[in-house]
């Protein structure tokens, strides 16, 4: 009940949003900083374990997502769904750019995975934190393209039993 | 197609984490309207997704809020709202005043003062329907009355 409530004040639904992108782009973004800035930044620190730097890419999803907060009214993913796939394109995009090491950042979905093998825990940290495509893993790990899926299957239900 | 089968696929996940391809994507979006099953498992990740977000949320550092808000104010703050069709609208400054925007809830809003209105309304008229019934009976007794008198008059009048 607590957290049905806790999510109910979070939550922005489209209407609300659009009806503050009515008023203009600036109200739309500080009420999305207002609701999700905490959430995206932890979800960031598990991509970038850098505070700073996690808070740059941060400015950096705000200021490049608010104009385009149309398509989140066209998606069929939650507000906040949204903004966490269109972050992860700009979190890659930003690390592999900048070539960096690889860094391991904050647990988040990792800590839903525990009871996995250090392989599925490898193929979804690659999948997901790195951006890899499955081809590449497949190729890289000697096995074939199925056998990826399949273990990324496992990992996404686990990550289901765990969060519900 | 088995919906339960392709839920169990871990579809759902994978496009709500972004981890779907363009063409799972694709045949996700198709199906979406048509399973209400599929809709259902995905409202329902991404209620916990988001439940999760927020037990697990770490402030960003001091300033950066202030660092969106210089960057936002770059953007021109023209009111953008939905079209429909996946078009966007922006108002301009010569083109007309209606903004027309679509909105998926079946209710309308109005202004409160409209409820004070149709209380009052609502009242009226079932004072007014308690005044016509009152006269339609006072009506119909008068009535009973003068056809009385009349064959009173016809009685005195034969006698």
């Amino acid at each position: 009940m607590f957290q049905k409530l806790t999510i109910l004040e979070k939550t922005i639904t489209k209407d609300i949003l659009k009806s503050e992108l009515y008023a203009g782009q600036r109200p739309a973004a500080e009420l999305l900083y207002t609701r999700y800035s905490s959430m995206l930044f932890s979800y960031i620190l598990q991509f970038v374990p850098d505070k700073e730097e996690a808070s740059g890419l941060l400015v950096e999803i705000f200021s490049r997502l608010t104009p385009q907060l149309q398509k989140a009214f066209d998606s069929s993913l939650s507000i906040y769904c949204w903004l966490q796939v269109e972050s992860r394109k700009i979190i890659l995009e930003h690390t592999q750019q900048e070539n960096q090491p690889e860094k391991h950042g904050r647990d988040y979905y990792f800590s839903l995975l525990g009871e996995c093998s250090p392989e599925h825990q490898w193929i979804f940290r690659e999948l997901f934190i790195y951006g890899r495509k499955k081809e590449e893993l497949a190729a890289q790990s000697g096995k074939d393209l199925a056998y990826i899926s399949g273990i990324l299957r496992d990992c996404l239900l686990i990550i289901r039993k765990n969060l519900v | 197609m088995n919906i339960e089968l392709y839920i169990q696929s871990g579809i759902v996940e994978s496009y709500a984490l972004g981890l779907a391809s363009s063409l799972e994507v694709e045949e996700f979006e198709q199906l979406l309207p048509h399973y209400p099953e599929l809709k259902e498992a995905l409202s329902d990740f991404e209620y916990h997704l988001e439940l999760f977000a927020i037990e697990n949320e770490v402030p960003p550092p001091p300033g950066t809020r202030e660092r969106i808000q210089a960057r936002v104010r770059e953007i021109p703050n023209v009111p953008e709202v939905a079209r429909g069709e996946g078009k966007s609208y922006r108002r301009q400054k010569s083109g007309p005043e209606y903004i027309p925007v679509v909105v998926s809830s079946p209710y309308i809003k109005v202004h409160k003062n409209w409820r004070t209105f149709l209380i009052a309304v609502f009242i009226l008229a079932k004072v007014l329907l308690a005044i016509s019934i009152y006269y339609f009976l006072e009506y119909r007794h008068t009535q009973k009355q003068v056809l009385q008198l009349e064959e009173q008059l016809g009685k005195g009048a034969e006698k």
